[in-house]
């Protein structure tokens, strides 16, 4: 065996000569089985079930049971029973001719098919011809001597069919045992040459079994050199070098592969700790970079929230000014009619004002009229009083001295006392013109007091209405001046709100790039770190790795 | 009887008409500032100076009313060579009534010049005694003028 020579090609070739040795075994062994498998211990269960059967049960191809029936009608007197036995010997004569059929198409045209289905079976329907015709008959007409005549002719054909039979039976035994001795003989030979075969299986198994223990011990030592050197690679140990061999087979060629990857991978992996530093600094630095960055980031997005708030505020507050401005705007049109009207029903008041002033200074003068005149009267009424007072005072005393007189004074009592109750009557009468004058003083004076204020406050109001008049006259034009800066105002407020508006939307567009920006770069900043660990995972597997000086 | 009814204060009184010389208007008087308080002042009557009591005064501690009904009753004090003409200065005195039937009402010792109640009268005039009226020290006062 070559050394170079392939494993794969090398047990394909055994494998071979095994398939062609065990299918040469397998045909003889096939063909031994198809021709004698009429020796097997089925076939000999088989055989004896049938042996048994045919022992036991009368034969339909040997007529005898017909024979027994014949002999039994000759004999029988019961009508009933001699039909019977009839139909009996008709289905007999049926299952005969049937098997004779099966016989006639098995057996060759040789002597005994001759013997079978010629000679015995002439003789066979000769005898159940006479049965059915003539014998049957005579038994139905009661004629037992005339069946006995034909029941002789009938034996006479039963024992020419026993012969025949009887000859068939020899022939058949002989033919048997004749097939059994090829058969012992054919077994025999076959054998040997099975164990001829066995023999050669035996030995290819053995030479086999030789070569396959020297191609695994091969195999076993380089796999476990490879196996070994994987180990040492697999911890790290890259030092390792393996002595390269000429081997052209599989083995040979995993060593020098194993070889090969060792030294590529030292390579690799001396660039990759280079790469793997520089990739560490360089992770260091972005983290860095993006963490200043978002915080820049997030001051920005702060920033600019307040100034979206900021603006929103602006934008409200401008509307809300709006809206105030436009009511005001009406509010200011509104008075500015108000003081037209107002203006108007002013002037009218101003010549009601004039004529009640007029009418208030001609009732002052009448009321003048009326104190002077009731201070007359108060003069009048004091000069009465006093008389009257002086008329009680002298009625008084002249009665004391009519008192005083006695019996000579009574008549001058009495008069004095009539001139004092008069003097009464009239101080009580001048008490009460006093008492109304006084009343109706009063009264005028209050009156006159009232008048003036009136006449006081009509002038005033008439003043007043005038200036008022004049202020309804500047707040229209004031008003009128108003309503044009309104129209300014408003146009600016509006333009404002719009502005303000739309620098919110700008702001929230902008706070929405921050806030995406701000993701971002979490989103960076994450990476960077997950990049980091990636990488100073990678230089902890490095460092598994030996690699010598 | 025949009294005089006036008004010192509240209070109703009266005079006898016996006792009664005139009865005057109220009429200025000539002041005395050093008198008692109850002398208003001097008037001259019937070719003498009168002294004037204001009974106003004296009964309710406040001087007459300046009205027209208020007037100075003069009076005679004491009999014979003690008499002597004194002015009593009161209010309403304007009315002269006829009583016929007096009783004595509540006694003050310190004022005995109080007397009888006119009982047959509305408001029950209670008569003054013009010899009861003026106090001791104001008699003397009057007398010892007099006699000068």
């Amino acid at each position: 065996m070559q050394r170079n020579s392939q494993l794969a090609s090398r047990l394909s070739l055994f494998v071979g000569v095994f398939l062609v040795l065990f299918a040469g075994f397998a045909l003889v062994a096939w063909r031994t089985l198809d021709q004698v498998r009429v020796k097997g211990v089925l076939y000999d269960e088989i055989i004896l079930g049938n042996d048994l059967i045919a022992d036991i049960l009368p034969p339909p191809q040997y007529i005898i049971e017909s024979y027994l029936l014949t002999l039994q009608l000759v004999e029988e007197k019961d009508p009933a029973e001699i039909t019977r036995l009839i139909e009996r010997g008709n289905e007999l004569r049926i299952e005969y001719e049937n098997r004779q059929e099966h016989w006639k198409r098995t057996l060759a045209k040789d002597t005994m098919g001759d013997l079978m289905t010629v000679t015995s079976s002439r003789a066979a329907l000769e005898f159940y011809r006479l049965r059915d015709g003539e014998f049957v008959s005579a038994i139905r007409a009661g004629d037992r001597e005339q069946a006995r005549r034909i029941l002789e002719q009938m034996r006479q054909r039963y024992e020419a069919h026993r012969y025949a039979i009887v000859e068939v039976v020899a022939l058949a035994r002989q033919r048997n045992a004749k097939f059994e001795t090829q058969a012992d003989e054919l077994i025999a030979g076959q054998t040997r040459t099975l164990s001829l075969l066995a023999l050669g299986i035996v030995l290819v198994v053995v030479v086999m079994a030789w070569f396959a223990r020297r191609a695994a011990a091969t195999l076993s030592n380089r796999v476990q050199l490879v196996s070994d050197i994987a180990d040492r690679v697999a911890q790290g140990d890259l030092t390792t070098t393996v002595p390269s061999t000429d081997d052209r087979d599989e083995t040979g060629r995993l060593l020098n592969a194993i070889n090969g990857m060792n030294q590529s991978l030292r390579g690799l992996v001396t660039r990759v700790k280079q790469a793997s530093v520089e990739l560490m600094s360089t992770a260091t630095e972005f983290a860095a970079t993006s963490r200043q960055q978002e915080s820049t980031v997030q001051g920005f997005g702060a920033s600019t929230n307040q100034i979206a708030a900021a603006v929103k505020q602006i934008a409200a507050t401008s509307q809300e000014l709006l809206a105030t401005m436009e009511g005001l705007n009406a509010v200011s049109g509104q008075t500015a009619d108000l003081a037209e009207q107002g203006q108007s029903g002013l002037s009218n008041l101003d010549s009601t004002m004039d004529r009640l002033a007029q009418a208030a200074n001609a009732m002052a003068a009448r009321l003048a009229a009326i104190r002077e005149e009731a201070a007359e009267i108060t003069g009048v009424v004091t000069t009465i009083s006093k008389v009257a007072d002086q008329t009680n005072l002298l009625s008084i005393n002249a009665a004391i001295e009519a008192e005083k007189a006695g019996e000579q004074g009574l008549g001058f009592l009495v008069l004095a006392r009539e001139i004092r109750r008069l003097a009464d009557q009239t101080a009580v009468a001048t008490l009460d013109i006093e008492q109304m004058v006084k009343q109706m003083q009063t009264a005028v004076s209050a009156g006159v007091m009232e008048i003036d204020r009136f006449a006081e406050e009509v002038r005033s109001g008439v003043g007043t209405v005038d200036r008022v008049g004049g202020q309804f006259g500047q707040i229209i034009s004031q008003v009128k001046t108003l309503s044009e800066r309104f129209d300014t105002v408003n146009h600016g407020m509006r333009s404002q709100s719009q502005g303000a508006r739309q620098i919110g939307e700008a702001m929230g567009q902008l706070l929405d790039g921050a806030r995406q920006t701000s993701l971002s770069l979490r989103e960076f900043n994450a990476a960077t770190e997950s990049l980091r660990d990636a990488v100073t995972v990678l230089k902890q597997e490095i460092a598994k790795f030996n690699l010598g000086s | 009887m025949l009294a005089l009814a006036f008004r010192a204060g509240d209070s109703l009184l009266a005079l006898a008409a016996r006792d009664i010389v005139e009865v005057l208007p109220r009429v200025p008087l000539r002041g005395l500032p050093l008198a008692p308080a109850a002398v208003i002042g001097l008037l001259p009557f019937r070719g003498t100076l009168t002294p004037v009591v204001d009974l106003t005064l004296l009964v309710a501690g406040r001087p007459s009313a300046r009205q027209l009904g208020t007037r100075i009753i003069v009076v005679r004090i004491g009999n014979g060579s003690d008499s002597r003409l004194v002015g009593l200065q009161a209010e309403q005195v304007s009315e002269l009534i006829d009583s016929e039937r007096s009783a004595t009402g509540l006694h003050l010792p310190e004022h005995a010049w109080l007397g009888e109640h006119l009982a047959d009268q509305p408001g029950l005039p209670q008569l003054v005694d013009p010899a009861e009226l003026l106090p001791d020290a104001l008699r003397a006062l009057f007398t010892e003028q007099a006699d000068a």
